[in-house]
């Protein structure tokens, strides 16, 4: 291209008329009438705004997160974390899974006694070490009983010891020992799991005694009802009962064809068969009521209450970043094909319109 | 005087010296993009209301009032172009002749003139950016939405156009 024709172009750039002057003049010095109200809520997402909304919200999370876990107190209360401060984080942490454990097995007719279940025992009990506050199994009532004890003793002397003493208990109360085991390194801490089987009439005796073995660190208890399970279990026996003499019946009667009678003794083989599989259901049931299993975990391992408090904090804290990051993961798979679709909408509008640009610039 | 009517009076008479100091890039622009000064005319006013409502909006971080400016008037005259198609389909008429007002500019020799209302609008357009106003290959980019190599290539490809039927109206 010339330099002849481009110099002339710029020397023949077109001016504004006076009179176009005049009226921009004019328009300038109205007042501009106001924008659409949705227009003024449009907000475009510039990379500026975007470097200052994301750390934005990143800092606003962690700090939701901050506050929530160091003000929340979802299990024992500040009175609690008081009277045994050292072992708050692991009982916390105990019981937390024991109620995640406990609770969905409760039967509905256990409703009223169900959320002391699943609490831990108050803070007076976990101090001064007794097991008194542990729910006592109805009487009467078939119920399954689980006891999970977590205690803490001085050092190995002591630990080979509370497991013996444990031992002793459990027979002493009629009960006897389901699983044992024992760890006492040279160094560092011991620890010993016992599963003990009691008579579920005599268990809260036998708890109160093994809570003082050693320091509670924390205790839970789960009673599932068997009572339905039972009473099912013989409703259905009866009415086997009755089946069973109904074919006996029809099978004395002297007009039945050879046919019938094969069925009839393959019928009563089969419902003899079955009552006895009933029958040993509901005694299994029942030895399953007359028998509660306590677990009791007994350790050495020394706990820094200040340690313990940071760390348990500190978890929270983790644990409301998680739910938040839980929440945002969800929020994403289930809005993102919205989303998807969204700009794939825009981007299909913007392409069509481009194209019709394109097409008009062609075309004047 | 109050602190709005006085913030009132600082913002209307910055956006004043603004239509005031681009005022004729946006008018050349539009007679280049339409080929007709009436129209141009027209289309300046509408695009300096729009640009008025649009001020508060307006961030010199991302563009010079000038670009902004232009990328207004692109609209305005984009749009103009869309309803004058849907008016030419409603009435049913294909590409009537156009009474043009009579050159692009005073003094432009007449092979120019002919060859430059040959050229396409998207030509003319590329050219009015880059010759006559004189932008940047970036700011033209951003008038236009397309990027600064594809606004060399298309600067390249219209000046050559516009060269070559300069010679044949010679």
């Amino acid at each position: 291209m010339s330099e002849t024709l481009l110099n002339e172009i710029r020397a023949t750039r077109p001016a504004a008329p006076a009179a176009l002057r005049e009226r921009v003049r004019s328009i300038v010095a109205e007042k501009p009438a106001r924008e659409p109200f949705l227009d003024r809520l449009r907000f475009t997402w510039g990379w500026r705004r975007l470097v200052l909304v994301v750390p934005a919200a990143v800092v606003v999370a962690v700090v939701a997160a901050g506050v929530i876990g160091l003000t929340r107190d979802d299990v024992g209360g500040g009175g609690e974390r008081s009277a045994s401060g050292p072992t708050t984080a692991v009982e916390r942490t105990m019981r937390r899974r024991e109620a995640l454990k406990v609770a969905p097995n409760a039967s509905p007719s256990l409703n009223q006694s169900a959320p002391a279940q699943a609490a831990p025992a108050p803070a007076a009990d976990a101090a001064t070490g007794s097991a008194g506050a542990a729910v006592a199994p109805a009487p009467g009532q078939l119920q399954r009983y689980e006891a999970q004890l977590s205690l803490r003793v001085e050092d190995l002397e002591g630990l080979s010891g509370a497991t013996k003493r444990a031992q002793q208990i459990a027979l002493q109360y009629g009960g006897s020992i389901a699983s044992l085991r024992y760890e006492a390194p040279v160094t560092g801490s011991g620890s010993a799991q016992i599963t003990l089987r009691i008579p579920t009439a005599r268990v809260q005796g036998a708890l109160a005694q093994l809570s003082q073995l050693g320091t509670i660190l924390g205790q839970s208890y789960g009673i599932d009802d068997l009572q339905q399970q039972a009473d099912s279990l013989q409703t259905q026996i009866e009415q086997t009962q009755r089946r069973i003499v109904g074919i006996l019946t029809q099978l004395e009667s002297p007009t039945l064809s050879a046919e019938n009678r094969v069925v009839l003794q393959s019928r009563l083989a089969a419902s003899r068969q079955k009552l006895t599989n009933l029958r040993e259901s509901l005694r299994g049931t029942n030895a399953e009521a007359r028998t509660a299993t306590v677990f009791l975990s007994l350790t050495t391992e020394e706990i820094q209450p200040g340690a313990v408090g940071g760390n348990s904090r500190l978890d929270d804290i983790k644990d409301v970043l998680a739910w938040e990051g839980i929440a945002l993961l969800y929020l994403a798979v289930v809005a993102g094909p919205f989303l998807l679709l969204g700009l794939l909408v825009w981007l299909a509008l913007r392409l069509a319109r481009r194209r019709q640009e394109t097409r008009l610039l062609q075309q004047n | 005087m109050t602190l709005p009517a006085r913030r009132q009076g600082a913002w209307s008479a910055s956006f004043a010296t603004t239509a005031e100091e681009h005022l004729d890039d946006v008018y050349a622009y539009l007679v280049y993009l339409t080929r007709d000064r009436s129209l141009a005319e027209d289309l300046t006013a509408d695009t300096f209301e729009k640009a008025l409502k649009l001020w508060r909006r307006f961030d010199p971080a991302r563009a010079s009032a000038r670009t902004w400016l232009c990328q207004i008037a692109r609209t305005t005259a984009l749009d103009w172009f869309r309803a004058e198609e849907r008016r030419r389909r409603r009435e049913e008429r294909v590409a009537v002749p156009e009474q043009l007002e009579a050159g692009f500019a005073e003094g432009l020799s007449p092979e120019l003139e002919a060859a430059l209302r040959e050229l396409s609008a998207g030509e003319r357009e590329v050219i009015a950016l880059r010759v006559l106003l004189e932008l940047d290959g970036e700011e033209a980019a951003r008038v236009l939405g397309i990027s600064p190599t594809a606004v060399s290539t298309r600067l390249s490809r219209a000046l050559g156009k516009l060269e070559e039927k300069v010679t044949v109206h010679v």
